[in-house]
């Protein structure tokens, strides 16, 4: 079957069939806590991935035993240490103009660091993130081979591991997604990034209508509804691995003083209409203030995965500032098979602030675009657009600002927010500065975030605490019922330096609280029978809740 | 708020550069798009009126959307790709069915973008001196290719959309009046194409304030128009 790909699917596939006990169907490990701090002078890295051999669980489990088993003080670059298919010297270098024409016979595109693929059930090519998925459609019967053989077995195929690359598998209804990897992410965070681009997928299309295509027409080419979504998909996949946001399942607000942001919330509740149930403020990718409709948040809230999606669209989207787009969108976490109605303008010239109304009737393109004009209106007398885009011309903030010299980066997500507010996860984090400013430097930082997110969150053997020394930084990361956070400090900082660092840090985020996050989320009620225009939306009682609300 | 009086909108399959076209009209620049999303909204002030410009989502994707978006039309410019024929083909498959619930009395403009690509346009820039920005042949000619599609098969999916949307040639505009060969990159007979579009919605709107509000007329006159010609026919 594999006839023009000689590399590893076939191979594996080979080794798959004397393991195939290793292929765990379900997930095993999780409730054994264990707590308090664990320390870890030095991750396993030389050999990230396991061989084949040998192994009884693929769980990430194993990642931890293996890691307190090494022992030596080892090179965390290593991280993207080129693989051993040979002639991957050149893979960075040659890279071919459009990630779409690159030639997938190439070492180069062996070399790629993640690979991506989504296919249909009958094992028809839907998208690659490099090459031409039509070249491809050898490679992707392959893999879909492998999926029904594991099925056949009345059985699910999860991940496969091989030297150097973590294979994993996503199914979801009729669409089948794998990603290739060498980063050393663990599975089940390679299993999240496949379930974001699933997401993605949804937002344009809706899980129902996907169902309903390939339940008429198994062999279908999705790709003629997802034709001119590459790029969407593309951009997606390079912020999922850079933006903390997507690790941490929170949303980046924009720093502001409480008192600004508290006037723009209150702006965005009055310029309302009938049916509109979000209305967000964004700068930049981040978040400045979301109303949300009382009644429907009652009963569903709005997600951050949900947000990070709908921002991605814009974001890979033509953006003229004179330009107001409508456009149906689903919000896959908030129910997979409606749309919502997205209305989309920016409110200065340079396309930096953007104003996003979400309203579940098709119809009121006009009652929304006017909720706009009402915004823009109240931002010019109020004069908060200035305010606001001169927050931005300066970076976000620095780490410099803590005032702590040992201290490069972090990452704080606050865990304490009050259920009843109905808030989004928020998380904050200085700009990127010092060693950290090529790209390469961020992907190794964020690597290193991403093994440490793995361990605090592992299912089999969750820590509470690391520190984690590597080659040429220091890192802690703590997780406690207030707050999740992840630090970087210079190498040369001592254990209990690091732990000193931090009382000064979480005394500058308590006292910076009001600035950088949104702490009383605004709502505002527009409608008493909100479900009318969203296909098999809430229930009927929602009408309950907005009563409830008042 | 300031109330369009008319709607124009721009159809046709995607990567033809119906946002490029708008964007150059608009904001008298080329830059690279990315794919449009659902629908995108411009208002352009015209004489005393406003003028509303759906650009459209080519994909087909947001293919259900297209008669939502027309709805209540003045105008419809059908786009294409000079260098693409499926791109005409389609307009014809699948784009002319979603004017069904545009104004009775829209008019349609065909438009072949991208002529700048073929190898006719360094003749068409001599001959039509008047029209031609002072903008140079950028790329090199070599690059050129063939053109696909010429204007006499625009002129003959205007005469079969007459024929489907049941018009008699006498009423509507001439079809040699109505197909446009355009570039977005240069220019190229970008504003000619606004204007003489927007000159003629401007009589419709007329009509359509003479016959009050236009939300619920639209669809009143549109089957009102259906009757009288199938009365014609008969």
């Amino acid at each position: 079957m594999a006839t023009g790909e000689p590399d590893s699917p076939a191979q594996e596939g080979m080794a798959l069939s004397q393991e195939e006990d290793r292929l765990c169907p379900a997930d095993t490990g999780g409730d054994k806590l264990s707590t308090g701090l664990e320390e870890l002078p030095a991750p396993q890295s030389n050999g990230p991935m396991r061989s084949v051999d040998g192994q009884e669980e693929p769980s990430d489990k194993d990642l931890s035993d293996s890691a307190s088993t090494d022992t030596a003080l080892e090179d965390s670059s290593e991280f993207g240490r080129p693989l051993m298919v040979g002639a991957c010297e050149t893979g960075a270098a040659a890279v071919p103009p459009t990630r779409r024409d690159e030639d997938v016979t190439a070492a180069s595109w062996r070399a790629r660091r993640k690979h991506i693929f989504v296919l249909s059930e009958a094992g028809k090519p839907i998208y690659s993130r490099y090459g031409n998925e039509e070249a491809l459609s050898s490679t992707m019967g392959v893999m879909m081979a492998l999926v029904s053989f594991i099925q056949s077995g009345d059985n699910a195929i999860r991940s496969i591991y091989s030297d150097d690359r973590k294979l994993v598998f996503v199914q979801q209804g009729p669409l089948v997604l794998v990603s290739v990897s060498r980063t050393l992410q663990s599975e089940q965070q390679l299993r999240q990034e496949l379930l974001y681009v699933y997401y993605q997928i949804l937002s344009m299309l809706t899980q129902v209508s996907i169902t309903r295509i390939f339940e008429r027409k198994k062999n279908y080419d999705l790709r003629r509804l997802l034709a001119g979504s590459e790029k969407i998909l593309d951009r997606l996949i390079n912020l999922v691995e850079s933006d903390p946001s997507f690790l941490l399942g929170a949303v980046r607000c924009l720093p502001l003083p409480a008192s600004l942001r508290e006037a723009l919330g209150a702006l965005l509740q009055k310029a309302i209409t009938p049916n509109l149930v979000f209305s967000i403020l964004v700068a930049r990718s981040q978040l400045v203030t979301a109303v949300q409709e009382r009644a429907v948040i009652e009963e569903c809230r709005l997600e951050p995965t949900d947000l990070h999606l709908l921002l991605n669209l814009i974001g890979a989207s033509s953006a003229f500032q004179a330009g107001e787009i409508w456009t149906p969108i689903c919000l896959p976490r908030f129910n997979p098979d409606g749309y919502f109605y997205a209305y989309i303008s920016y409110l200065d010239a340079e396309c930096t602030v953007c104003l996003v109304l979400l309203s579940t009737d098709k119809e009121s393109f006009y009652a929304v675009s006017d909720c706009k004009k009402r915004v823009e209106e109240a931002m010019r007398t109020q004069g908060s657009l200035q305010a606001l885009s001169g927050g931005l011309q300066s970076p976000s903030y620095g780490v410099g600002q803590v005032g702590v010299p040992d201290l490069r980066h972090f990452l704080y997500k606050p865990l304490d927010i009050p259920e009843n507010y109905r808030q989004l996860p928020q998380f904050t984090s200085p700009e990127l500065e010092g060693p950290y400013c090529s790209e390469e430097e961020q992907h190794r930082l964020f690597d290193l975030y991403h093994y440490l997110h793995s361990r605090i969150h592992s299912t089999s053997r969750p820590l509470r605490l690391i520190y984690h020394v590597a080659e040429k930084e220091t890192l802690l990361a703590w997780v406690t019922s207030k707050f999740e956070l992840y630090t970087c400090f210079s190498p040369l900082v001592t254990k209990a330096g690091a732990i000193n660092v931090l009382t000064k840090l979480l005394r500058w985020i308590k006292r910076e609280e009001d600035r950088l996050f949104i702490r009383y989320p605004p709502k505002y009620s527009t409608t008493p029978n909100p479900g009318k225009g969203t296909k098999g939306g809430r229930p009927d009682n929602a009408e309950n809740g907005f009563f409830a609300g008042l | 708020m300031k109330k369009p009086d008319g709607k124009v909108v721009l159809l046709g399959d995607m990567n033809v550069g119906k946002t490029s076209l708008l964007h150059r009209y608009m904001e008298r620049r080329f830059q690279d798009t990315v794919s449009t999303v659902g629908g995108a909204f411009y208002l352009k002030q015209w004489g005393p009126y406003n003028i509303s410009i759906w650009d459209t989502a080519g994909r087909e994707q947001f293919h259900g959307l297209g008669s939502m978006y027309c709805r209540g039309a003045a105008a419809v410019i059908l786009t294409y790709d000079v260098n693409n024929l499926q791109s005409l083909i389609e307009l014809e498959d699948r784009f002319l069915a979603l004017t069904d619930t545009a104004s009775s009395d829209c008019i349609f403009a065909i438009v072949g973008n991208k002529v700048d690509l073929t190898n006719e346009y360094a003749l068409l820039l001599e001959t039509e001196d008047e029209n031609t920005r002072e903008k140079p042949v950028t790329s090199c000619i070599s690059t050129k290719v063939q053109k696909q599609v010429h204007l006499d098969d625009a002129v003959a999916l205007y005469k079969k959309i007459l024929k489907y949307k049941m018009l008699d040639e006498k009423d509507v505009p001439a079809a040699e009046k109505m197909c446009f060969e355009t570039s977005a990159k240069t220019g190229y007979k970008v504003d000619y194409l606004f204007e003489t579009v927007f000159d003629m919605v401007v009589p419709i709107i007329l009509q359509q304030q003479a016959e009050g509000p236009s939300q619920t007329v639209d669809i009143t006159s549109y089957k009102s128009a259906k009757r009288t010609k199938s009365g014609c026919c008969a």
